[in-house]
């Protein structure tokens, strides 16, 4: 079984295509989900120790939202779709026709619109992930949560933290009608499915 | 008091003495444990993860209650720290994600109260205060002058420990 600080080069950009192939399909379903065209621009695949993370995606204790799914079937694992306040914003603005200043002024109707986005963002990359592999993937019901980051990507974090000190994250800017709206999504399979992940896709060197 | 202020990162641990603050950001089911001897004013804040370190290399003491605290109080103790003067404060061991049907995923915060309450009880060590539980994420700051504790949390006034 490999860490994710064993993996070579190969195995590293594998990673990477599948991050930068999942969340182009996660900007698709988004483009009809927002209906307007969601371009996005070069995504960033990062496998990075804890508190690399957490800087990474901008310090501990800013508050966001972030959708939740446990990845279950012939792999295992976590999905966290984080939603910064510029992405809730673009997407609050065009499924409810309203913005927020601040995350306490979610109401419960604002709640089940970023709960479905980060769901379609989320199932949509799993599903070219199973696509890719040819694996059967399911997914739990998203949950939600607004509070900390740092305390929110811990959650994936502490899941296989037994296992692994590193995470994979994936970050991209995805523009929709000239708004960014910043995506970022962390992928925390368990070692054993990674390793299952990169042996199906014929790249694992044991 | 913020001159001089220690961070503590995820699964780590740092000692200060006589003066300064420690500080540890967003404990969500993760735990902020502060061991401290007031008699000499030795302060210690390590951040936990998990409750057992069952880990084959043991690589990351830090990361573990059980490992966690035995290390911190075996550095403490090299120190000067007398173990019948260190006394407790914890917070943290929330559950960020309410999950349908969340088998283990949402209990790791309370498994990890359990394992620390366990480890310091096991240690000799009492617990003085604590803050734990519930859905919301804490910020630990911790006084080396005083032993205080402060905790900040999202939408919520300061709160002392």
């Amino acid at each position: 079984m490999k860490d994710y600080s064993e993996l070579n080069g190969l195995e590293l950009d594998t990673l990477r295509e599948i991050g930068s192939i999942g969340t182009g399909n996660a900007a698709t379903a988004l483009s009809s989900m927002l209906g307007c065209t969601v371009h996005m621009e070069t995504p960033e695949v990062r496998i990075m120790g804890y508190n690399e993370a957490i800087e990474w995606i901008g310090g501990p204790e800013t508050v966001t939202a972030g959708v939740l799914a446990r990845v279950e079937g012939e792999i295992g694992g976590i999905m966290l779709a984080v939603q910064k306040m510029e992405f809730v914003n673009v997407a609050l603005q065009r499924m409810v026709g309203h913005q927020i200043g601040e995350y306490d002024q979610l109401d419960e109707l604002d709640i089940s619109a970023l709960v479905e986005v980060g769901n379609i963002m989320i199932s949509a990359f799993i599903n070219a992930l199973s696509g890719l592999t040819n694996m059967t993937i399911k997914l739990s019901v998203p949950a939600f949560a607004v509070d900390m980051q740092g305390a929110i990507i811990a959650v994936p974090m502490a899941e296989f933290g037994g296992q692994s000190d590193y995470i994979m994250a994936i970050g991209a800017e995805l523009i929709c009608e000239g708004h960014t709206m910043p995506c970022r999504i962390l992928l925390s399979p368990d070692i054993r499915s990674l390793n299952f992940l990169l042996k199906r896709l014929g790249v694992l060197d044991e | 008091m913020n001159s001089n202020k220690v961070v503590v990162g995820i699964a780590d641990m740092k000692i200060i003495q006589g003066s300064g603050e420690l500080v540890t950001y967003a404990l969500g089911s993760c735990i902020g444990i502060c061991l401290y001897d007031p008699a000499i004013k030795l302060a210690a804040l390590v951040h936990i993860m998990l409750p057992l370190n069952m880990e084959t290399g043991r690589k990351s003491p830090m990361k573990y209650a059980d490992t966690g605290i035995r290390e911190t109080l075996k550095q403490m103790e090299s120190w000067g720290a007398k173990r019948i003067r260190i006394v407790a404060k914890i917070a943290g061991g929330a559950k960020m994600f309410e999950i349908p049907g969340g088998g283990s995923l949402g209990n790791i915060g309370q498994r990890n109260i359990e394992s620390v309450h366990l480890n310091l009880k096991r240690e000799g060590i009492r617990l003085l205060k604590e803050d734990v539980g519930g859905t919301v994420a804490r910020t630990l700051r911790f006084d080396a002058a005083t032993g205080q504790g402060y905790i900040h949390s999202y939408g919520k006034p300061e709160s002392i420990l």
